[in-house]
């Protein structure tokens, strides 16, 4: 259940203090609890909410989320953020149209080189330059956003079949954006618990001097993240577009980088780095999806799903802060 | 110990940036169409009986006789022009000045950002513009501007989105759609398509919009007094955007699977609704009918191909309109307070040869 959690210290200190055990157990499990809740809540009380139609679509709708959220979990150990995601996923998406005519693939191969490009500026400016996380993505948050206009221009519509076919068809009724999110869960999982990588990543999040003076590679590993963070948006980005068939560079994925941390966050990785939490991470993103569902199926007006979403968002990190008030004791 | 107060602060830092994303998410307004890029001929019609208000001219406002062939003239748009519909307002403004033959055309891009929109007028007024065009980005809070154009004596249109200031005195005057007429025409084209009975779900703009707002009432009100058989079974914001209009539909489709017809506030979310349509299985225009607004090229094509019922026409090309209504108010003319355009529609009936009209 618990991803990678830096050192035993950290449960034990939990336990040590006490009181603050239960809030430690809500970080740690909550999301599940809230998640398994409002599931069955749906199963009783939401029409026409039991059937394969419904948990297929929230799973492709969820999705892209889920892709972006792991990559910003990683960033988010290392007690970094990318803001950079929502910008990425609309570069990659407006070169798929333009680049179209080397074929699916080659259009691909494009997108994701460029989500990697981005993700090594970013991982350069914060581990070797050491620009503070926060301020070198909202900078490239704002440029890549820049560059996706200037290359898309206007929204451009995707007919290319094997584009079309990777947004809309499926595997034995399961539809391939679903069987790609659940590939790269698996393998940012396997990598983050059971690579050097993993540990070493965890390991910085914690504390950044020991692992530097315990001669951890520092440098290598941020810049690392930051490049996985952005690959896996360019994927989001592309797989976003493939679904939707076209590609618009100036909304496609707008405020993405608050869902993914939004999700990492309500998933009960701590802001303040050394642990990446898997699985809590694509609770966390289920969790939202079942909630804008729940208000969609209800026809609550957009006005409240803002507050209800926003009451959440802050309730967890209330859970978070509580934490770090137990751990400084 | 400093780890720590840096780590609180990082936090809160966080907390911050993540308020101001969720604000920034709240100022994407305005009707932002788009369509693969050509646009089309179809010049503004002036809807005689609409012009409305007690008329303003050249002595009211207290501006001076200019000449338009020798002026500077300042268009400040209010949103990029990466939607179709800002794309092909700027460059209808754009061939109008040209005709007219100005001295010089000062443009300016807001990109949705008030206070850039402000900043964007005083600088056209610092380099000598003489007479402005506005896209207001918000009907409130171009004070400062308008203010700073005044007491300059500098004469201001604003087009597309009226302002809550004071006519004839801090502008001349509102060009513009009437987009309650617009919905409630909308109404009348689902009404055909569906032989009046149907079960509707809205697909709203963004919120706190007043093309939102307007489109929405229009809708209603003629429904209520017309088409008792119309019933509207959910109303969900898709702001505006195509992949919302997809997702947003998604959900309809599966919360009631009894949807047969689909009102959308734009042509995007129509678009978009129309893929998540065939996704769920059915045949968009034929098992459920849509019907939007704006008139898009993307969108009358799919009236053309069948995916889409009606497109209610909400016409950006205000550029010959702009630059006839400033030259009589110069010559000394009575203007308007508001001079509402004639919208057309594309139906089945007339897409395909209109298509060029699209934009």
């Amino acid at each position: 259940m618990s991803d990678g959690t830096a050192t035993a210290t950290v449960a034990d200190r939990s336990e040590r203090s006490g009181t603050r055990f239960d809030i430690d157990w809500v970080r740690r499990n909550g999301v599940f609890v809230a998640l398994g809740l409002l599931l069955l809540a749906n199963v009783f009380l939401t029409e026409n909410f039991v059937s394969t139609g419904t948990l297929r679509l929230q799973l492709v709708q969820v999705a892209p989320v889920v892709i972006v959220a792991l990559g910003m979990a990683l960033v988010i150990g290392t007690e970094g953020i990318d803001l950079s995601v929502g910008a990425v996923m609309a570069l990659a998406a407006a070169l798929i149209p333009l680049y179209v005519g080397y074929g699916s693939v080659g259009a691909i191969a494009i997108g994701l080189v460029a989500g990697v490009v981005v993700g090594l500026i970013a991982g350069v400016l914060v581990g070797v330059v050491g620009v503070q996380p926060i301020v070198a993505t909202l900078g490239l948050m704002v440029a890549i956003r820049g560059v996706a206009n200037l290359f898309g221009g206007e929204i451009k519509s995707i007919r290319e079949p094997g584009l079309v076919s990777l947004g809309t068809g499926d595997v034995a009724g399961v539809p391939y954006v679903v069987v790609i999110a659940a590939v790269v869960s698996l393998v940012v999982w396997l990598v983050v618990r059971r690579s050097t990588y993993g540990r070493q990543l965890v390991a910085i999040g914690g504390n950044k001097l020991a692992a530097r003076l315990a001669g951890l590679p520092v440098r290598r590993v941020l810049v690392t993240t930051y490049v996985v963070s952005g690959l896996l948006a360019a994927m989001a980005g592309i797989l976003l577009a493939a679904r939707s068939q076209a590609s618009d560079p100036t909304k496609l994925g707008q405020l993405m980088e608050l869902s993914a941390i939004t999700a990492v966050v309500i998933g009960g990785t701590p802001l303040s780095g050394g642990q990446v939490r898997i699985l809590g991470t694509i609770a966390g993103a289920l969790l939202m999806q079942l909630i804008t569902a729940t208000l969609i199926f209800h026809d609550i007006p957009d006005s409240t799903a803002q507050i209800v979403q926003a009451v959440i968002v802050i309730g967890a990190v209330y859970v978070q802060l509580g934490r770090g008030k137990a751990r400084r004791s | 110990m400093t780890s720590k107060k840096s780590t609180a602060a990082w936090r809160s830092l966080a907390a911050v940036a993540a308020a101001g994303l969720a604000l920034s998410g709240c100022t994407n307004s305005g009707d932002d169409t788009a369509s693969d890029p050509g646009s089309g001929n179809d010049e503004q019609v002036v809807k005689e009986t609409e012009n409305s208000g007690p008329g303003c001219t050249l002595e009211k406002y207290g501006a001076e006789k200019l000449d338009l062939k020798n002026a500077v003239v300042g268009f400040s748009q209010s949103e990029p022009d990466t939607a179709a519909f800002r794309a092909a307002e700027t460059e209808s403004i754009k061939a109008a000045a040209q005709e007219v033959g100005v001295k010089k055309l000062i443009t300016t891009n807001a990109n949705a950002e008030l206070p850039k929109q402000i900043a964007d007028i005083q600088d056209m007024l610092n380099q000598g513009a003489q007479f402005l065009i506005v896209a207001p980005v918000n009907s409130d809070g171009l004070d400062p501007a308008l203010a700073a154009a005044k007491k300059k004596g500098v004469p201001v249109l604003t087009i597309d989105r009226k302002v809550t200031n004071e006519p004839c005195s801090d502008y001349v005057a509102f060009l513009g759609s009437d987009f309650y007429d617009q919905g409630q025409r909308a109404a009348d084209e689902l009404a055909t398509a569906t032989d009046g009975e149907a079960k509707v779900a809205v697909l709203l703009g963004s919120s706190g919009n007043n093309v939102t707002d307007e489109r929405n009432a229009g809708f209603k009100d003629r429904v209520e007094e017309k088409y008792p058989d119309l019933e509207i079974i959910a109303e969900q914001t898709a702001n505006f955007a195509r992949d919302e209009g997809q997702s947003v539909t998604e959900q309809l489709l599966q919360s009631n699977p009894e949807i047969t017809a689909i009102y959308a506030h734009n042509d995007e979310m129509a678009l978009g609704a129309v893929t998540a349509v065939r996704a769920a299985g059915k045949d968009p225009g034929e098992d459920i009918k849509i019907v939007s607004i704006d008139g898009t090229r993307n969108a009358v094509q799919a009236i053309v191909d069948g995916d889409i019922n009606a497109v209610i026409e909400s016409n950006p090309r205000f550029g010959p309109l702009a630059f006839q209504t400033a030259e009589d108010f110069f010559a000394g003319e009575e203007i308007p307070e508001d001079v509402i355009i004639e919208d057309d529609s594309y139906t089945t009936e007339n897409a395909e040869q209109d298509l060029g009209k699209a934009f």
